[in-house]
């Protein structure tokens, strides 16, 4: 198994998967850093009391921050579901599978071998991007990211429920078909997250029911929310004497965590992705190839 | 000791039958021919033995284990026919990998890559890019990737269909060389007089079912064709052969009619020359497997016992 997650690791690395997202996330990460400095700079301005500035200034950065995890997450799980969707489907297409398969490998050990190795890239990637994030913003601000670990995990949580999703996907549907699906369903929980947290802005029990029932279809768009209250929730909220009174979650709307997932929610994502893990080699286990 | 045993072997996609009932059995240490037109089940049914595909019925085993088993693999190389190589490793690397998944540890991987590569004419070529190989070379590539387990047996679809004749005859001479080292090779081709060359025995597959099953002297035997140069033969003499060879033809000096056997051949020259023949050239008709293909395959299905 750990034989076949190298050869999947060297492969990504080898056919330049990573060189071409680490040049798109550059270019995302200059464009990021230009508007972070521009915004920063051009408010600090507006402000004559000093503590008042700071605290104005802390929010944002805390905002923005969440915005460009926000942003980034979409170009990490682009990247899981575009690696993982011709993992089985696409090598029985192409015929590389079948020299593979007669090997003493069991098919277990086959599909985990790609999981892990796929993962560990897409760690790596989701890593690096995250701490790249953080350190423009302790690079501007002199701010330490609260919660930074936790939040990384939450970050690197996420790709790998698709690649479990998208990897159950490959055993059974064609490339093309897993691709729909994968990122269809992606697309779903992603509205079903925001209905979530518009319904809780605006009172509606049963929109944020909807939300919760896609997060439990794939539980992708709850690891951000959980992730933005860690980070969020950590910086203090108004007092509204000195300070002005607001909730930095109101400021994110949509795209912040009104609705934060639960620790249950954390444990139902991890066994979800062995759920989907389990499933993707069941089916593999019985199909003809 | 029979190697592969096929027992009442059936496999139904949907409403299409791809084998059925199909029952073989091949020793160790021979060259085992599989013969069929397009679409007839040899495919699916070497696809069965190497584990890619669950029979709906019946039963299989290579090297004593089922094709699922991983201790049956170990002793199993395959070359499939519509196969490809990961295009980003060079040639020594994918072949190393391969003896890894074998088995081999690092160094002796290496080592085992190379000597196959040398075997398969290729010993000069495992630095480039596997993208770069012609589909000659990337068939050598693949005949090297299903030896470099040291397999006890080898299934091999289609193993010299992008390969010129030079590359042929290079192939047959490694297949004889792994047949006299004792290995069972599993040959599923369409190059009739490839199979005659280098097979012990053969099954030809219709329509998912055998219909015959032998060594090729056994197929080959049978019915056989003689041409006969003379002069002297009678109008009597000659109605009399017709009554006992009824497709006898005379054509000025040239007799042709079929015998039920070569060895019938000599009484038959006799009985000329006791008639008062004088007979100047006497050829007798090869069957070939092409002959016993065309024949078994427009004709019927042979059941299995």
């Amino acid at each position: 198994m750990w034989l076949m997650a190298l050869f999947t690791f060297r492969e990504a690395w080898r056919k330049k998967v990573v060189l071409v997202a680490g040049l798109l996330t550059l270019a995302f990460l200059a464009l990021y850093g230009t508007g972070l400095h521009f915004v920063l700079d051009s408010d600090r301005a507006n402000f004559a009391d000093p503590a008042l500035a700071d605290f104005i200034a802390l929010t944002e950065t805390i905002l923005i921050f969440s915005m460009g995890v926000y942003l980034s997450s979409f170009l990490v799980a682009g990247l899981a579901i575009l690696s993982a969707v011709g993992s089985i489907a696409g090598e029985i297409e192409n015929g590389t599978l079948y020299p593979l398969m007669v090997r003493p490998l069991s098919r277990r050990d086959l599909l985990l071998g790609k999981f892990f190795g796929l993962a560990a890239m897409l760690a790596t990637y989701a890593a690096l991007f995250f701490l790249a994030l953080a350190g423009l913003i302790y690079w501007q601000t002199g701010l330490v990211i609260p919660g930074l670990a936790p939040a990384l995990g939450l970050f690197v949580l996420k790709p790998m429920v698709l690649l479990s999703v998208t990897l159950l996907g490959t055993t059974r549907l064609t490339t093309l078909g897993n691709g729909v699906f994968a990122f269809g369903l992606y697309s779903l929980a992603v509205v079903g997250g925001k209905m979530e947290q518009i319904g809780v802005l605006l009172g509606s029990t049963a929109t944020v029911y909807t939300g919760v029932v896609t997060s439990l279809i794939l539980p992708a768009d709850a690891a951000y929310r959980r992730l933005v209250a860690t980070v969020v929730d950590r910086i203090a909220t108004g007092n509204g004497q000195d300070l002005p009174f607001f909730n930095p979650q109101n400021i994110l709307g949509p795209f912040g965590s009104q609705s934060t997932p639960s620790d249950w929610m954390l444990v139902y994502t991890l066994a979800y992705i062995v759920f989907m893990l389990a499933a993707a080699v069941s089916t593999f286990k019985r199909r003809d190839i | 000791m029979a190697i592969i045993e096929v027992r009442n072997l059936t496999k139904v996609y949907g409403r299409q039958v791809a084998c059925r009932d199909i029952c073989l059995f091949v020793e160790e240490g021979q060259i085992f021919g599989l013969l069929g037109p397009n679409g007839a089940g040899k495919s699916t049914l070497v696809k069965i033995l190497v584990g890619l595909v669950y029979p709906t019925a019946g039963e299989a085993k290579v090297a004593g284990y089922a094709p699922q088993d991983l201790r049956g693999r170990r002793q199993v190389g395959f070359l499939p026919e519509n196969f490809r190589f990961h295009s980003w490793l060079t040639g020594k690397e994918l072949v190393a990998f391969h003896a890894r998944l074998a088995g081999l540890d690092g160094k002796a991987a290496g080592q085992r890559a190379y000597e196959v590569l040398e075997l398969v004419g290729l010993a000069g070529e495992g630095q480039k890019l596997v993208a770069n190989y012609s589909k000659g070379m990337q068939q050598r590539l693949g005949l090297a990737a299903a030896l470099v387990g040291d397999p006890r047996v080898v299934f091999l679809d289609e193993p010299t269909s992008a390969l010129d004749p030079l590359g042929r005859r290079q192939v047959r001479e490694v297949l004889l060389a792994l047949k006299e080292a004792g290995k069972t090779i599993f040959l599923n081709s369409h190059l009739l007089s490839e199979v005659e060359q280098v097979c012990d025995r053969v099954a030809i597959i219709n329509r998912g079912t055998v219909v015959a099953d032998g060594r090729l002297d056994e197929l080959q035997a049978g019915p056989a064709t003689a041409a006969i140069r003379l002069d002297g033969l009678t109008g009597e003499l000659a109605a009399k052969l017709r009554l006992r060879y009824p497709d006898l033809q005379l054509e000025g000096d040239r007799l042709t009619l079929t015998l039920n056997g070569r060895e019938e051949i000599a009484d038959f020259v006799a009985r000329l020359v006791a008639g008062g023949c004088r007979i100047y050239e006497v050829t007798p008709g090869h069957n070939s497997l092409e002959d016993i293909f065309v024949h078994l395959v427009r004709e019927g299905e042979l059941v299995c016992g």
